[in-house]
């Protein structure tokens, strides 16, 4: 079983890439509507992909966290199911309250696109299994919200426990602690603010974003 | 004294008046005043240039449609097609710049999906005072912020842009979105020619309020003081809200529930149902009453002449009604019955029981008035006998490249383009950071290439010259890449038709960039008109901006736009007609000297040379050498530690002096070829006999031409990324 369910939001706008990195690798990408709500052991991972759901009204997020699917989702975590979160998919797991911190407005206040390199510190969770430990990899952003923030104890606690899954080597946005991904204290969720899908052929610029997908 | 008042606040010439009245038989009553002064304004009409539009051209074997229609589409082969267009959202851009680009953006994809395509790739052209005038940093940072609020948001990605300064645009802004959609195996191309006798008018999409009333017609205006308060003319777009017309649009096409499709453009309903009907020779009854308002006490003119963002009328046949508000539906949008298809050609527009009007379309559509305005012959301008004549004047070349780099003109553009989402798609093969932006075709594997024209310094320096050079340089730029040009769009701001030197330079402009677009091939499928780019009397600088298409026919090895390695061999190839002191020298004395002219059939033959040499193997980067000449082209293949040497005196080049650095020739090619290769490069460039030299090789660390420019690659990066608008806030 290779299934992966990809939720989409009205607003969602990164759903068919996330369709093309999930093909690419040969597993079986399949839609989950916001309003829909789905077995955990259909699934062989869950990913929420980037855009702006329900136009990031409110704050970034924030809807789509309250929607229906994440009934279902929060159920395929409890599981062991393994989640990804992208860009608005992170943002949402941190309003769910899924994940720790939030994401704020970026430092310059400006929506950002360009290259960046990152640190993947955490291979112990599939979708970095693939890495050798400290790997660093070119992958792009694209966000106006992505300025990583916790309060100390928290930021102490995912420093301590090994949770800062991926960290900038030069920030482009302001996240404490150069903080780009954080998996949760069970290891299954994970999100980050780069987009692995952007970067899985040689054509668009990188191909070191397959290596997130091809344990699918 | 009544009726003159009327035809001001309607924008109507009582020579218009009277022909109104003729074709009715009376005066013109009630909402007729709205019908008129919307669709023959000029910016609904083209009552100016149509004329002259009818002569572009317009042919090759792969059009499936050509003007008339939301955007132009062109069949690319393998059962790819693509529709295209550019459109213009100057006006209310300057008056309100966030909400001005934004919702200049969300028309130009209405304009792409509703043919059925899905948007794909966005590109825009802008034209800016300088940065030091009046409101100028706050209009730069409104229309950037307003392109990728929209943008970013429906998730089409941005790939190439260009950014323009001139005093001649300090009051009046341009502000150009180009649009591509892609259409997949099978998809139909939606029409918006309306037909079936008791079809349903389906009306779908946001809430009608009174934003946008009047738009068309205030376009049609040249500014003068009162502009801000036009204020209350200017649309409010919602792109969370386009997104979903997006894909629920693309969702009841692909189910075949829909007969035809308009979106509400300029001039709103009175447009979209005015054009259905007249296109497919039919009447419509229309229920404004029907019509989904935001606010009950809006009246009925005010709801035919809105241009509420987001909003699309649909022809639906009543049996699959149900199955059509169904999917709209599940994306949370209202799909409302405001009206009928009569087999009798007249539209007939109620207000609950008050019928009030029955008029038959044509009249408004077809019967719009044409103006041949006075012209004058062109002549050549600014012309001197000699390349030396030309009087460029450079005391130390390495100050003056310095001095490029950091001018507004000059510096990089990325403080714009790093605010637009390039990548969301996941087909982005070249970004805005390369001379053109392409993205894959994902059923073929081959690339669609995207390239903007138009030097608006050429079109100072000589109108005609500067047409031809709208379409060579991007058609070049493709070429350089390995892209063959397939076709154009087009977006002609001018000033005031009604001035003979601006008519003079409009029928000059349209003449050069049709004979450019024929020598190559390239028809000119879709585009529009923006007059009355004027303010307080100043016209705007003539700017044809130019979106050219082109197609790749793989991914591979796919030229870079910056040098990329060391000890890389850097070739020059020219085939030079004409030349200029260019953007420098315009910089420099406010004027430019030129000599020599562009001959299209000799253009277009280098164009084609081109392409075939940059398809050869070994090449690593390109890049056509275009403002500031040789030296600032040069300068912007630097990258990361990778710099150059370059020997110009002594070789061939028969460049003797610092000046020849920065002439413009039209035109000129740098390539960037593996050692291992040149042998063969060369040869290719001997069968296409084509003028070129070695001009000199890729180092680290340092930029060297010749003795006259060293720079360390840390001191020009510096340079080049000074702040952009910042600094002048």
């Amino acid at each position: 079983m290779n299934k992966v369910g990809v939720l989409r939001f009205p607003g969602t706008n990164c759903d068919r890439d996330i369709w093309q990195a999930v093909e690419t690798v040969k597993a079986k990408p399949e839609w989950l509507w916001h309003t829909d709500r789905f077995g955990w052991k259909d699934y062989k991972a869950l990913v929420i992909p980037g855009g702006f759901s329900y136009g990031d009204y409110l704050r970034t997020g924030a809807l789509a966290a309250m929607s229906p699917v994440m009934k279902s989702l929060k159920e395929a975590i409890d599981h062991g199911v393994p989640v990804i979160g992208i860009c608005n998919g992170f943002q949402i797991l941190c309003e769910a309250r899924i994940l720790p911190g939030a994401l704020l407005r970026n430092e310059k206040l400006k929506f950002q696109d360009k290259w960046v390199q990152v640190k993947v510190e955490n291979n112990k969770i599939p979708w970095s299994a693939n890495f050798e430990k400290n790997r660093k990899v070119r992958l792009p952003i694209a966000h106006g919200d992505g300025r990583y923030y916790a309060d100390s104890e928290t930021l102490k606690k995912i420093e301590d426990r090994g949770q800062v899954w991926c960290r900038y080597l030069d920030n482009p946005n302001g996240s404490l602690n150069d903080i780009a991904g954080v998996v949760n204290d069970k290891g299954n969720v994970v999100a980050l603010m780069p987009h692995p899908e952007r970067a899985i052929f040689d054509w668009m610029g990188s191909n070191d974003g397959i290596g997130f997908f091809n344990w699918l | 004294m009544e009726l003159k008042n009327k035809l001001k606040a309607y924008r109507l010439s009582e020579e218009e008046y009277k022909k109104i009245s003729n074709l009715l038989g009376r005066a013109p009553k009630g909402v007729e005043w709205a019908l008129f002064s919307a669709l023959w304004s000029e910016h609904c009409s083209y009552k100016s240039s149509k004329v002259h539009l009818k002569k572009l051209f317009k042919q090759s074997p792969r059009v499936v449609v050509a003007f008339g229609e939301n955007a132009g589409v062109v069949d690319l082969g393998q059962g790819e097609r693509v529709a295209f267009k550019m459109e213009s959202h100057n006006h209310p851009s300057f008056i309100e710049p966030y909400q001005g680009a934004a919702t200049g953006v969300g028309g130009i994809l209405r304009d792409i999906f509703t043919m059925g395509a899905r948007p794909v790739a966005l590109a825009n052209y802008l034209c800016f005072g300088p940065t030091d005038s009046d409101r100028m940093p706050y209009l730069i940072d409104g229309v950037v912020s307003g392109i990728s609020g929209y943008g970013n948001c429906v998730g089409v990605p941005t790939i190439t842009g260009q950014t323009e300064f001139h005093r001649s645009y300090k009051n009046n802004i341009l502000v150009n979105a180009l649009a591509v959609g892609l259409f997949e195996e099978g998809d139909r191309v939606f029409l918006s020619k309306a037909e079936g006798q008791g079809n349903h008018i389906v009306y779908v999409g946001a809430k009608t309020g009174r934003d946008g009333v009047h738009g068309a017609s205030m376009a049609s205006e040249s500014f003068d003081e009162d502009s801000e308060s036009k204020r209350p003319t200017i649309q409010i777009g919602d792109p969370f809200f386009e997104k979903l017309l997006i894909e629920s649009c693309i969702d009841v096409m692909k189910q075949d529930l829909v007969v035809a499709i308009q979106d509400m453009g300029a001039a709103g309903l009175i447009s979209s149902s005015f054009e259905m009907a007249s296109k497919g020779g039919v009447g419509f009854d229309i229920w404004l009453d029907q019509v989904p308002l935001r606010d009950t006490s809006i009246t009925p003119e005010e709801i035919l002449l809105s241009e509420s963002q987001e909003r699309m009328l649909l022809v639906c046949e009543p049996e699959k009604l149900e199955a059509l508000q169904s999917v709209f539906h599940r994306w949370g949008l209202d799909a409302t019955v405001i009206g009928e298809i009569t087999t009798r050609k007249k539209i007939r527009l109620f207000w609950h029981d008050e019928l009030l009007t029955d008029i038959d379309p044509d009249l408004l559509v077809e019967e719009a008035p044409e103006h041949t305005r006075p012209f004058e012959p062109w002549q050549p301008a600014h012309r001197v006998d000699t390349v030396r004549e030309i009087g460029l004047k450079i005391k130390k070349a390495s100050e003056t490249l310095n001095g490029i780099l950091t001018s507004q003109q000059g510096k990089s553009r990325a403080w714009v383009f790093r605010q637009y989402d390039q990548r969301v798609g996941a087909n982005t093969v070249y970004d805005c950071e390369v001379g053109i932006g392409a993205i894959r075709l994902p059923r073929t594997n081959r690339a669609l290439g995207l390239a903007l024209g138009c030097r608006p310094q050429v079109m100072r320096f000589d109108a005609a010259e500067g047409a031809k050079d709208a379409v060579f340089l991007p058609a070049l730029e493709l070429a350089a890449k390995g892209f063959e040009p397939i076709a154009v769009t087009d977006c002609l701001n001018f000033g005031n038709p009604e001035r003979l030197e601006i008519m003079s330079e409009f029928v000059a402009t349209t003449r050069n960039v049709s004979l450019a677009c024929e020598s190559l091939v390239t028809p000119i499928i879709s585009g529009n008109v923006s007059l009355y780019n004027e303010t307080d009397g100043e016209n705007i600088t003539s700017t044809p901006s130019i979106g050219m298409i082109g197609l790749r026919s793989h991914l591979e090895k796919l030229p870079k736009e910056h040098f990329t390695e060391e000890k890389q061999k850097i070739y020059l190839v020219r085939s030079v007609q004409l030349t200029t002191g260019g953007q420098l020298q315009e910089d420099q004395d406010e004027t430019t000297y030129g000599t020599g002219q562009i001959v299209p059939t000799k253009a277009a033959e280098f164009v084609n040379s081109i392409l075939y040499i940059a398809n050869g193997a070994g090449v690593t980067s390109s890049k056509v050498v275009g403002k500031y000449g040789l030296a600032y082209a040069l300068a912007r293949m630097c990258k990361g530690d990778i710099g150059c040497e370059v020997y110009v005196v002594g070789k061939n080049l028969a460049l003797a002096k610092d000046e020849d650095l920065f002439l413009e020739h039209f035109y000129e090619v740098l390539f960037v070829v593996e050692q291992k290769h040149s042998g063969d490069f060369e040869l290719r460039l001997k069968q296409k006999k084509l003028d070129f030299f070695m001009i000199g090789q890729t180092i680290k660390n340092e930029f060297k031409i010749d003795r006259s420019i060293q720079m360390k690659l840390k001191n020009l990066s510096e340079a080049y990324e000074s702040p952009f608008v910042e600094d002048a806030k």
